[in-house]
């Protein structure tokens, strides 16, 4: 009957308890769809990250990555190719010759990134074919043809179907030019790989700077899930120990650290909110035991223990702050998955976003285990804003209490 | 045996520059199945005492002495277990669940005592019955009248067969009409149930039916006079 008291009780004082459970419902949306939208950035800019420049998996000669020295190539590229493809967890995989170099035009010139590519094999690694906001992916075969990004276009004052002249070193260290002609033009979510990074195809690349046929930088490789990324890491490295092989987390570690952040930083955001709502649930039960002090005074006078009226009290504190925390929850689930689906479009910030590497247009997420958090919290965060009012409640003292005094 | 033994009863609240004795010496005894009515002026120590013997607050000395225990050494738990256990309280404004339907407040009392459903059942059928409200069992208590309340009230301190019911101007707020049905259907419950009615009253009505009056001023007995024999000393 105790339960049953003390949900009627919470509905006693209609406004008043819609007023502190409205509030309650609010802030926890606020918190609870801010900590999605944080983290639906966070995963895109993961999956944005591993889609267009990593892959899961990298397999390159030690040290490559430091100074990107031509000489440092993974020979046999096709036999590890072939290997890696075995594994069913792998979904593509591509070899790239990757070349610091200088773009030229008669506009400018800009120090870039070449890689060299198999255009079929590197489509199965990353969606840059599908980021194209002009021309074409390597559809025809003519040779010396380039994809940039819309960032080194604008630097470069180039459009479509303009030249540039890469400077290059030749595996004997000669300097080289070659004249592309632009094809495509890229824009990804991070403005600095537009800027850095083109592509051409590897047999162009090969023949201007004498790299072996059936060699490469890098070896990327795309997974089915990103879950299997350690695992497959671990068996590509004992399959080829003479190589460097690394995952996405060591590639960027910092993108793994900003989502690990992301979430302690939305949970401290959610419990100070909750806090300060702490607050709020007290005045109402306070409010609410004053206003029944003849009442209380009356259950301690029968032989109602002190310990039940406490309960009593404590569950009425529960059920305001869940009733509120349910309302919450709905909402913004409701609010995550309509804009989990639709997107936010922050196109008009969009060019501050890309420049971190943001997608302009967010997809709130949010995993289960943040709402079983968010549930111990509130119940934690009504237990103690609960202690308060039902301590003052079993300190009445019954003789007076029952007059109202 | 006396049900209640109250020997050298003082209170005095200390709570103002001059002290109030509130209660100065009282020796009482109350006999099963007493129907006693304890009046006197506003201030008079009557509510302090009913306090007393009720265990809801404790004398600066003296002793009140339920079935040769001293209720005045008990500790606080242990008062809560005996006020639950053998104390009914009426009180003036009756001071009902209002969240509770009537037959929620009557079973109430049996409930924190752990009874049986069907003990309590039985019972709460029984009391309402005999107060007259039978078909008010579902309804809440703010769509009651006030004697129709103070009825129900009287239900709640009857059903746990307390050994006493301490009643703190039970009629105050209620009619004449009400008062006379109210005053009749405690007078009946008394006899049948052979439970000791404590009333602290300034209605006449209530000491016309009344067997014994304890008249206190200034927190002591003025008068205590025996006007009819108790329903038990009659039979016996």
């Amino acid at each position: 009957m105790l339960i049953q008291i003390a949900w009627r009780n919470v509905w006693r004082n209609k406004t008043r308890s819609l007023v502190i459970i409205i509030a309650v419902a609010l802030g926890l949306w606020g918190g609870i769809f801010s900590d999605a939208f944080m983290q639906g950035m966070a995963a895109q800019q993961i999956y944005s990250v591993i889609h267009t420049e990593t892959g899961h998996i990298q397999l390159n000669q030690p040290g490559f990555l430091l100074n990107h020295d031509m000489q440092m190539q993974v020979k046999d590229a096709d036999r590890i190719i072939a290997a890696i493809k075995t594994n069913s967890a792998v979904e593509g995989v591509s070899a790239i010759i990757q070349l610091p170099a200088m773009a030229s035009t008669a506009s400018g010139s800009s120090g870039i990134m070449v890689n060299g590519i198999q255009p079929s094999d590197q489509e199965k690694v990353s969606d840059l074919s599908k980021l194209l906001i002009q021309g074409d992916y390597f559809k025809s075969d003519r040779t010396n043809q380039v994809v940039i990004g819309q960032q080194l276009a604008d630097k470069l004052k180039v459009k479509l179907h303009s030249r540039i002249v890469l400077t290059l070193q030749t595996t004997t260290g000669d300097i080289v030019y070659g004249a592309f002609k632009v094809t495509g033009i890229f824009r990804t979510h991070d403005s600095e790989f537009d800027k850095q990074m083109i592509f051409v195809r590897n047999k162009d690349i090969q023949q201007l700077v004498g790299f072996p046929p059936d060699a490469a930088s890098i070896i990327t490789v795309l997974l089915n899930n990103n879950d299997d990324t350690k695992k497959v890491a671990t068996t590509i490295q004992k399959q080829f120990s003479g190589m460097q092989v690394q995952s996405w987390i060591q590639l960027s570690p910092m993108l793994q650290i900003l989502s690990g952040t992301m979430i302690q930083f939305t949970l401290i955001f959610v419990g100070i909110i909750l806090i300060a709502l702490a607050f709020g649930i007290i005045n109402t039960m306070l409010m609410a035991v004053m206003d029944r002090t003849r009442e209380i005074g009356m259950l301690l006078s029968i032989g109602m223990k002190p310990s039940k009226v406490f309960g009593m009290i404590m569950l009425e504190t529960i059920f305001l702050s869940l009733t509120g925390a349910i309302i919450g929850v709905i909402v913004s689930i409701a609010s995550i998955s309509f804009f989990g689906h639709y997107g936010i479009n922050l196109s008009i910030i969009a060019e501050g976003f890309n420049a971190f590497g943001y997608s302009s247009i967010v997809y709130p997420t949010l995993g289960v285990n943040f709402y079983i958090m968010l549930a111990i919290m509130v119940i934690i965060i009504a237990i103690i804003a609960g202690l308060f009012p039902a301590r003052r409640a079993v300190r009445l003292k019954p003789a007076e209490a029952v007059r109202g005094d | 045996m006396p049900v209640i033994e109250i020997k050298n009863l003082t209170k005095t609240y200390n709570e103002t520059m001059v002290p109030v004795h509130a209660l100065n010496g009282i020796n009482l005894e109350f006999e099963k199945g007493e129907f006693t009515a304890i009046v006197g002026p506003s201030g008079c120590g009557k509510t302090t005492l009913l306090n007393m013997m009720g265990g809801l607050d404790q004398p600066t000395s003296g002793s009140v002495i339920i079935e040769n225990e001293d209720i005045t050494q008990m500790n606080r738990g242990a008062l809560t277990d005996f006020r639950l256990h053998h104390v009914g309280f009426i009180f003036q404004a009756y001071n009902l669940i209002p969240v509770l339907t009537v037959k929620e407040n009557v079973e109430f009392i049996m409930e924190l005592q752990h009874r049986n459903k069907k003990d309590i059942a039985d019972r709460v059928n029984y009391l309402l019955t005999a107060m007259g409200m039978e078909d008010k069992i579902n309804v809440r208590p703010k769509y009651l009248s006030g004697g129709q309340q103070q009825r129900v009230a009287v239900a709640r301190a009857l059903v746990s067969k307390p050994k006493f019911i301490l009643a703190d101007e039970p009629t105050a707020n209620l009619d004449s009409k009400s008062t006379d049905t109210l005053l009749d259907l405690m007078a009946t419950l008394n006899e049948k149930e052979q439970v000791t009615f404590i009333f602290s009253t300034h209605d006449q009505r209530v000491m016309d039916k009344a067997r014994r009056i304890i008249t206190l001023e200034d927190g002591k007995v003025i008068s205590d006079t025996k006007l009819k024999a108790t329903h038990e000393s009659i039979n016996s």
